[in-house]
């Protein structure tokens, strides 16, 4: 479904990206791993629309992501949940899921979406209407991901879902992306918590310095021996999978 | 006592104007960040559509802003197209000091068209019930303006609820807001852009309509709305259409107050300063988020 | 010699050679229209300093120049001599601009602009409200109203603006405006002290503007005090600053002369006519020409020089 092939990217003359090429493919849980400044969220942007890359390709579907303007790109079935939200602080939980299915394929599924939203994340049904800079941060990215989903995305991305987020509500947040995933929605997952997204994960891709390093299955990458010593670290006496 | 009240009142009649005034360059200046310090121009412009409606066709001034409205809206729209479109093009430090640039020059020539066209005279129109008056008490509310207040602040009410419910509407206030979390969403932010500042030069239509109606305009009544709008957008910070009506309805008081205290040539003065302290000391405004 | 020096010894000069007009064409009208130019000359380049140097757009550099008129004005007609009355009009002038100017650089970019608008426009409505009767001068000094020692006063004060710009240019003080103007952020990390460099930078602007004022006050017989403090003197300065070239020496300079020029032209049929004109061509330069008519000389210097280049080529 999407194809990235040899996409270079940079902030200015500094490289972020060198050459990356990954696929994610109908139905998968993919993660991007790899440590702070690798390029993964510049991939993500790439992708998205929000950087241009400087050579690459990208393909989604066997069409040209890179040829389609940014706000069409939901429209193709990408939705993505940025880093840091992105929400519409000042409005209500249910204006930015409604925000979430503007673009015209989305909106006629707008109803059936939203509930699918509220069944996943009930705790959202009961806050419908409240502003949401008064959420806390799992709350948040709820809504965060909420909004992905009013889309009707065959592909979710989503850039650090557990960023600052309370452990519990990562928990919930991951059970719910499992979940999107059984119904038919691949996921491209970018995460720190090496750990919890390889848990999840069909396959991965490790990214260093710009660069894909490593590439496998989930369950076999979190045996793997640099994967271990570079992202996992020894597992402490008692402590649980995250 | 009674001057003072009646004061009062006829500055609160005023400050509606200068609330709708405001909402307009609010709304532009909030969602494309763009100060169009054109805005007085374009309320210029609207008060000559309803006059000239009024003195070649015999046209009703509140009936006018049927036209001088969807008008006002077109030139909105071509004036983003041809104008303002590339300003946005820049990022935002950059946009909002050309925008400044750009405005002034609009300014100018549409300055400088008015009194080609139309000569310098002050004009106003005066209708067969111009001078009707209510009266409450010892306060003589005239009808005019009290019509003007209420129909500038009916349209404010329209605007707050199309930007509250319209699906465009929250679109322009996401937009305004995270332009690229928007742009994710699938809004088309161009798009987003264009009805901002189309409804924000019909808003600025519709006032310079109740201008020429209730007081008097000439090519020269630009600079001054564009600085009242000014000092009340900044009183009111951004973010609230009602708000904004509410900061306008203040600086009509406190113009009609300070004239009491200190004599009339002085009213204009002490907006002017009230805006410069606000500025200075809360740029975010009163009722405004803290960027 | 780089273009800035060629250009600057080349207005110089044409500034000295003016010098013998009053003694050529003792005409008073050529005279009175090439003093309006050198007035020009010297508003724009104060605003140039402010503007194009230090990146501050002062909407109310109008204040400036009333205030300096009024100063001078109020001293000459009490017997001060006039470059006296006119220094007083500039230290005036700056005085009030460092007054503000700490509380107004707490403004950035476009609040600067709308406050020094709004500062502008209270100077003005706060004059006209004080002084609301014209201001003459008396009869016998009407009667020894003599043009030259005004031209000769504006030749001056429009050849020190042209100095104080090209020594600003290549000063410390100049550098350092520019390194505020391009990036405020990492000018302070290197250890400049922005608020500082833009005082100066004012109080220069401000000096030049209040001793254009006094100018102004010295050359003109009767007008009413408010109005040098209109919104027209700031808006002529920054016509011509950006039309010219805002940032560079000579910009100004071309903005001025072209600006009187068309402005007399087409002030006989059409009045205010050369706003609009001026208000278009001021759009087109922001939004397509930023570097107004100086980048379009040098444009067309280079095309002539690659299609001079290209000829010669051709031939061989």
């Amino acid at each position: 479904m999407l194809e990235i092939r040899g996409l270079e990217a940079a902030h200015g003359d500094v490289p972020a990206l060198s050459g990356v090429t990954l696929r994610v493919a109908a139905g998968e849980i993919v993660a991007l791993l790899g440590p702070n400044g690798a390029g993964k969220s510049t991939l993500l942007g790439c992708v998205a629309g929000l950087v241009r890359p400087r050579a690459g390709a990208i393909s989604w579907d066997g069409e040209n992501l890179l040829a389609v303007a940014p706000h069409r790109i939901v429209e193709r079935g990408l939705a993505v949940v940025p880093e840091g939200r992105r929400l519409f602080g000042s409005m209500t939980v249910e204006d930015n899921l409604d925000l979430g299915a503007f673009s015209p394929r989305a909106r006629a599924a707008r109803r059936e979406s939203l509930e699918r939203v509220f069944a996943l994340f009930p705790d959202l049904r009961s806050r419908r209407r409240q502003i949401v800079h008064a959420l806390s941060g799992g709350q948040q990215q709820m809504v965060a991901v909420g909004r992905a989903l009013m889309a009707s995305p065959r592909l979710l991305m989503l850039d650090e879902p557990s960023l600052g987020i309370a452990p519990l509500l990562v928990r919930r947040i991951l059970d719910a992306l499992v979940e999107i995933n059984r119904a038919g929605v691949a996921v491209f997952l970018v995460e720190q918590n090496v750990r919890a997204a390889l848990t999840l994960a069909h396959r991965a891709y490790i990214l260093e310095g710009g660069r894909v390093v490593g590439e496998g299955e989930g369950p076999a990458l979190l045996r793997d021996a640099h994967v271990r010593r570079a992202y996992l670290g020894p597992l402490a006496a008692g402590e649980r999978d995250a | 006592m009674t001057i003072l009240a009646q004061q009062i009142v006829l500055g609160l009649l005023l400050g509606g104007l200068y609330g709708l005034a405001a909402a307009g360059l609010s709304l532009v200046f909030g969602v494309l960040k763009v100060l169009n310090v054109a805005h007085g121009e374009l309320i210029m412009l609207g008060g000559y559509g309803a006059y000239w409606l009024f003195a070649l066709l015999g046209l009703d001034p509140f009936a006018s802003l049927l036209l001088v409205i969807p008008g006002s809206l077109l030139l909105g729209a071509a004036l983003f197209l041809a104008l303002f479109g590339f300003v946005v093009r820049a990022p935002e430090e950059t946009r909002i000091k050309n925008s400044l640039l750009v405005g002034f020059g609009l300014a100018l020539a549409l300055h400088a068209l008015a009194v080609r066209l139309f000569t310098a005279d002050d004009r106003s129109i005066s209708t067969g019930y111009g001078g009707a008056v209510i009266t409450v008490g010892p306060i003589a509310i005239p009808v005019i303006r009290l019509a003007s207040l209420l129909v500038a602040l009916a349209l404010i009410a329209a605007l707050h609820l199309l930007l509250a419910r319209w699906r465009w509407g929250k679109a322009i206030r996401a937009t305004a807001e995270d332009w690229q979390a928007a742009r994710l969403t699938g809004i088309d932010i161009r798009r987003a852009y264009l009805l901002a500042f189309a409804f924000g030069t019909a808003l600025a239509g519709a006032a310079g309509t109740l201008v020429s109606v209730g007081y008097s305009i000439s090519p020269s009544i630009g600079l001054e709305w564009t600085l009242k709008a000014l000092i009340v957008v900044v009183l009111a910070g951004l973010g609230s259409m009602l708000g904004t009506f509410a900061a306008g309805l203040f600086v009509g008081v406190a113009e009609a107050l300070s004239a009491a205290a200190f004599g009339g040539p002085y009213r204009e003065v002490i907006g002017l300063v009230i805006f410069l302290v606000v500025l200075v000391l809360r740029p975010q405004g009163l009722f405004g988020r803290a960027r | 010699m780089t273009t800035e020096r060629a250009w600057t010894l080349g207005i110089l000069l044409a500034l000295a050679l003016l010098a013998f007009l009053p003694l050529v064409a003792p005409r008073d009208d050529v005279l009175n229209f090439v003093f309006l130019v050198l007035l020009s000359i010297t508003l724009a380049q104060s605003w140039n300093i402010i503007a194009g140097y230090a990146g501050q757009v002062n909407l109310g550099h109008a204040a400036f120049f009333g205030l300096g008129a009024l100063t001078a004005r109020t001293l000459w007609i009490a017997g001060t001599p006039v470059v006296a009355a006119m220094a007083a009009g500039a230290a005036v002038a700056t005085a009030f601009a460092l007054l503000i100017g700490a509380a107004a650089f707490r403004l950035r970019g476009a609040y600067f602009a709308i406050g020094t608008l709004a500062l502008g426009e209270i100077l003005r409505t706060t004059v006209g409200n004080a002084l609301p009767e014209i201001s003459t001068l008396p009869a016998a000094s009407i009667g020894a109203y003599r043009l030259a020692p005004r031209y000769y006063l504006a030749l001056a004060l429009a050849a020190l603006s042209v100095l104080a710009v090209a020594g600003l240019a290549r000063s410390r003080l100049g550098l350092g405006m520019v390194a505020v103007r391009e990036d405020e952020g990492a000018a302070e990390a290197t250890g400049v002290s922005a608020l500082a460099l833009k005082l100066r930078a004012l109080a220069l602007s401000t000096a030049l503007a209040g001793a254009a004022g006094g100018l102004f006050a010295y050359y003109h017989i009767s007008y009413y005090p408010s109005h040098p403090f209109g919104p027209g003197w700031t808006f002529d300065a920054l016509l011509m600053t950006f039309i010219g070239g805002v940032g560079t020496l000579h910009g100004p300079v071309l903005g001025a002369v072209l600006y009187v020029f068309l402005k007399e032209y087409l002030t006989v049929r059409w009045v205010d006519f050369h706003l609009l004109i001026f208000g278009v061509l001021f759009i087109a330069i922001v939004l397509l020409f930023p570097g107004g008519l100086v980048q379009a000389l040098i444009q067309a210097g280079n095309g002539a020089r690659r299609w001079m280049a290209r000829r010669r080529g051709a031939t061989t």
